[in-house]
């Protein structure tokens, strides 16, 4: 620790609960040396402080968090020091870990679905955390539904309840009450709201950040969004490629970041309130720690990287009181950062000629209902909506809202139950009663990519042999398969020679250039983007986004954008249709209908945006004294 | 090309099993190695005549002349057994072949289908398991009159099945998942879709369950030889010689013992190897 870190330290001693120093995790493998996967990190925290460490995937964050609580996995060993109650955590015995965990340390997981037992009652998971032994039935009883009720459930009968049948936002209120069950003086959250709806994501926040200020607890809140991390936490540590790069008070991170990986990943973010020109990206993905062993981490992909960035690893320095800076030109470019974001945000004013031409897509009336047994599941209600040629319309809903129903039935993937379907002058509502020709007139018009490249991909063909069948699949006569699947590449960016690779070589986001490549190769007129990034990290999700913008513009390409995020509406689309439950409840133009939302539903959805003001959290900050039925979610069915 | 591949590997690379040839596994592969040329080569490079009759020396211990001794007929039990890895090699070779280019297919179209299809072919699947199969090959060969080849196919009816379900469960895992969905939006057939998207990703789990179909179908055709129902008596056939030694056990124990051991090891191996080659599959989705 330098000198003047030191100072600080002292200053916090008096409150600090729990500090790390010099963390470092590596991984042991058999064969070969061990794989670096935090190289340092350091950290403190102080009762009643909330601190984020902010970072992308392959950052290390969640392996940090895991060493903080003795939970990493065998094959992982953590070296440095944790601190806490004068004891070094890491050399402490799986016995004693049993101590600390739960009852001083508590943990909350990213994943509400997999992380409660699956075959125990709510009640039974609150009781084992709260191991309190000799009680009667009934007042264990009695505990967990006062647990609950301070998570915000008011329904003693979840209790009752297997994890299934409830939320994924009940579900991650039970998980809560289970890690505060023994008043722990420091909660972990791992990205405890990632899984989630954006609505139901500010009411999770909001309840921890409440409890931590009711229990003057300490919080250290893992997440990979930024604007999260400003609107919940006083201090952020910005970790990247398994070192910290950056830590400052949130405030002052937001408005203005001292290390160019920060700077990157607040521009990469797209603002929700209004569109920006072009989305700032930050070339290239996340390496991994090894790589960028002996210099800055951060150094491939950033565009001021001189020698002296590669040369050795930059130190975490102070640069003004209490933020630190991994970027050793830093001073040469302070002003050059300054001027790039003034740019960046200029806002642009989006002159939307809404064209009268024809519509290209026209859905009527459609209904969908799924039969599952005996129960009818309506996924969709009476939705019409009109696309046009080279128009971009953005269809937006939380999960299970209908949305991706709709987006396969476009395709063929799915038959409507009733109602109408007209592509390109088809009508297609059921795919199985048209003639081969006919399809083939509907694949010409509109194509599909889907939301998680990792799986849209065949792992066992090479992207080469992906794209030649898309290829020769669209005309079997086709010549010089191998030249244009080449061009596919160039049109997404990529170079040519990515064709003899297996999709396990790339990554998130090259893999998702490849699936709108392949989409591409029917020469689609509408392309169906299905949360087309909602499963990439921050960085590499702006330089998709452009991609699709500058194919929207040069292959002249309608886009039906579907999404749950607000802010990529904004920057994407000139048309709006918000779908809650099965039924469009509002659309206009996009401009229109984000800056003046009429129906209650988009209002919400506006508000539930995280921000940096206090605002963002107040509003729902009304759990301590009872919340109207939290669980407005919980009782709907899934339409999957 | 390499050096990329070093660049991309993800700083949470899984730790894959693949490519350790154990000595269990080197082990294995001899043993079936030597067993299929026996099988190919048989009588050719046995020592003695395995049909070479002398009672002058029936019941002989091992012995400098006949390394595994003699049965009741004075037979040499090493050219024997020799012989009779054809018959231990053959039949489950077209038993597991057979069974997996049947069940394959079966599996593939109910799993892919899915619906009337699927039912229709899972529950003809569920009669065959009801089935009592041994009761049915003894009943069977017993009207028709018996043979290897009978029970062969016998079993290779009884064994599709097996394959069926192992295959379908597998399809089901994969047909749901977006990469199938995609193929499906740019208009790829189903029979392609089937044969080059969905196979090539069930392929570890149907080439693995091939190998234990292998040796369960040894085991089987073994003991089908040894009640009589399997090769023809005077066959070189290590079930048969089960059968025919076991009378005559404290005479000469290596005459029973022997083709015993032979039946056992060979399996085992056939299963081992099955495993080791489900490692080296499934890794294939990670290549790159």
């Amino acid at each position: 620790m330098s000198s003047r870190a030191a100072k600080v330290a002292v200053r916090e001693a008096a409150t600090t609960v729990l500090t790390v120093d010099q963390l470092h995790i590596d991984r042991l493998r058999s064969n070969r040396q061990a794989q670096t996967i935090v190289s340092s990190f350091s950290l403190s925290v102080a009762a009643g402080e909330t601190v984020a460490i902010v970072g992308e995937s392959g950052s290390g964050k969640s392996m940090t968090a895991r060493a903080i609580t003795g939970l990493l996995p065998p094959a992982l060993v953590a070296k440095g020091e944790v601190s806490y109650g004068g004891r070094n955590l890491l050399s402490l015995k799986e016995r004693e870990w049993r101590r600390i965990r739960g009852r001083e340390i508590g943990l909350v997981l990213q994943d509400p679905f997999t992380m409660l037992n699956p075959v125990m009652r709510c009640g039974r998971i609150l009781e084992e955390s709260t191991l309190e032994r000799g009680l009667s039935r009934k007042a264990r009883r009695t505990a967990a539904i006062a647990r609950l009720s301070e998570v915000g459930i008011h329904d003693p009968s979840v209790v009752e309840r297997y994890p299934f049948e409830l939320s994924g936002g009940m579900r991650q209120r039970v998980a809560i009450a289970a890690a505060l069950a023994r008043d722990p003086t420091v909660l972990i959250a791992d990205e405890p709201s990632t899984a989630l709806d954006v609505t139901t994501q500010r009411e999770i926040l909001s309840l921890i950040k409440s409890i931590q200020i009711a229990r003057n607890m300490a919080l250290i809140l893992i997440t990979h969004d930024l604007r999260v991390a400003f609107g919940m936490c006083d201090r952020i540590y910005v970790l990247y490629a398994g070192s910290l790069v950056e830590t400052a008070p949130s405030a002052a991170l937001e408005s203005e970041p001292l290390h160019p990986y920060s700077h990157g990943l607040l521009l990469s973010e797209p603002p929700a309130d209004y569109r920006m020109r072009e989305l700032l990206t930050i070339p290239g993905a996340v390496p991994s720690p090894d790589e960028v062993a002996d210099s800055c981490s951060f150094a491939p992909r950033c565009r001021w990287a001189a020698a002296a960035c590669v040369q050795a690893k930059p130190p975490l320095e102070q640069v003004v009181p209490e933020r630190l800076s991994a970027c050793v030109r830093l001073h040469d470019i302070r002003g050059e950062m300054a001027a790039v974001r003034d740019r960046a945000t200029g806002e642009v004013h989006a002159a939307v000629a809404i064209s009268d031409e024809p519509s290209l897509i026209r859905v009527e009336n459609i209904h969908k209902v799924f039969r599952r047994g005996n129960r009818r599941v309506v996924a969709l209600e009476d939705v019409s909506i009109v696309i046009r040629p080279n128009e971009s319309v953005g269809l937006v809903g939380e999960s299970g809202s209908g949305k991706t129903t709709l987006a396969r039935m476009l395709v063929g993937l799915e038959a409507a139950t009733s109602g109408e379907i007209i592509i390109d002058g088809v009508s297609a509502s059921n795919w199985a009663d048209l003639t081969q020709k006919q399809k083939r007139r509907l694949r010409d018009s509109v194509q599909i990519v889907f939301q998680d490249p990792y799986s849209s991909l065949n792992p066992t063909l090479s992207i080469g042999a992906t794209l030649n069948e898309a290829i020769t699949t669209r005309d079997p006569r086709a010549r010089n398969v191998s030249a244009r699947a080449a061009e596919l590449l160039d049109a997404v960016g990529l170079p040519a020679a990515y064709a003899r690779r297996k999709p396990a070589a790339l990554s998130g986001g090259e893999r998702q250039r490849i699936a709108i490549a392949r989409a591409l190769a029917a020469n689609p007129r509408i392309l169906i983007c299905d949360e087309p990034v909602s499963a990439l990290d921050m960085s590499v999700q702006a330089q998709v986004l452009n991609l699709l913008s500058t194919l929207k513009r040069t292959h002249g390409l309608g886009l039906l954008f579907i999404t749950h995020d607000l802010a990529i509406v904004r920057q994407m689309t000139d048309r709006l249709y918000v779908i809650y439950r099965g039924r469009i409840v509002e659309s206009g133009t996009t401009a229109a209908v984000l800056d003046s939302p009429t129906d209650p539903y988009t209002i919400k959805l506006m508000a539930s945006i995280p921000r940096a003001d206090v605002g963002w959290l107040e509003s729902t900050r009304t759990i301590g004294t009872g919340l109207p039925q939290v669980s407005a979610h919980s009782a709907r069915s899934t339409s999957r | 090309m390499t050096e990329f591949a070093h660049a991309a590997e993800p700083p949470t690379t899984r730790t894959r099993r693949r490519g350790r040839l154990g000595v269990i596994v080197i082990f294995a592969f001899g043993v079936v190695g030597a067993v299929t040329v026996m099988a190919i080569c048989g009588s050719l490079i046995a020592p003695d005549d395995p049909h070479a009759q002398n009672l002058a020396v029936s019941l002989a211990k091992p012995s400098h002349a006949h390394w595994l001794g003699t049965d009741s007929l004075g037979r040499d039990i090493f050219s024997r057994i020799i012989a009779g890895a054809r018959t231990a090699f053959l039949g489950p070779l077209v038993i597991a072949a057979g069974s997996m280019v049947a069940g394959n297919a079966l599996g593939l179209f109910a799993g892919y289908r899915g619906g009337r299809v699927d039912s229709f072919i899972m529950r003809w699947v569920d009669l065959m398991w009801a089935v009592p199969s041994l009761v049915v090959i003894i009943v069977v060969a017993g009207a028709v009159g018996g043979g290897y080849w009978l029970a062969v196919l016998l079993l290779l009816v009884l064994t599709i099945p097996f394959d069926t379900r192992v295959v379908r469960g597998a399809v089901l895992e994969q047909t749901p998942r977006p990469y199938v969905e995609a193929a499906k939006t740019i208009g790829v057939a189903d029979a392609r879709i089937m044969w080059k998207h969905i196979w090539p990703n069930v392929a570890p789990v149907a080439i693995a369950n091939s190998f234990l179909v292998f040796a369960g179908a040894l085991v089987t055709l073994s003991g089908l030889s040894f009640l009589g129902l399997g090769a023809p008596p005077g066959t070189p056939d290590w079930g048969l010689m089960l059968a025919e030694g076991q009378t005559l056990l404290f005479a000469n124990p290596v005459a029973t013992l022997a083709p015993g051991a032979m039946i056992v090891i060979t399996a085992v191996s056939m299963n081992l190897i099955g495993d080791w080659t489900y490692e080296q599959l499934a890794g294939r989705g990670a290549e790159r």
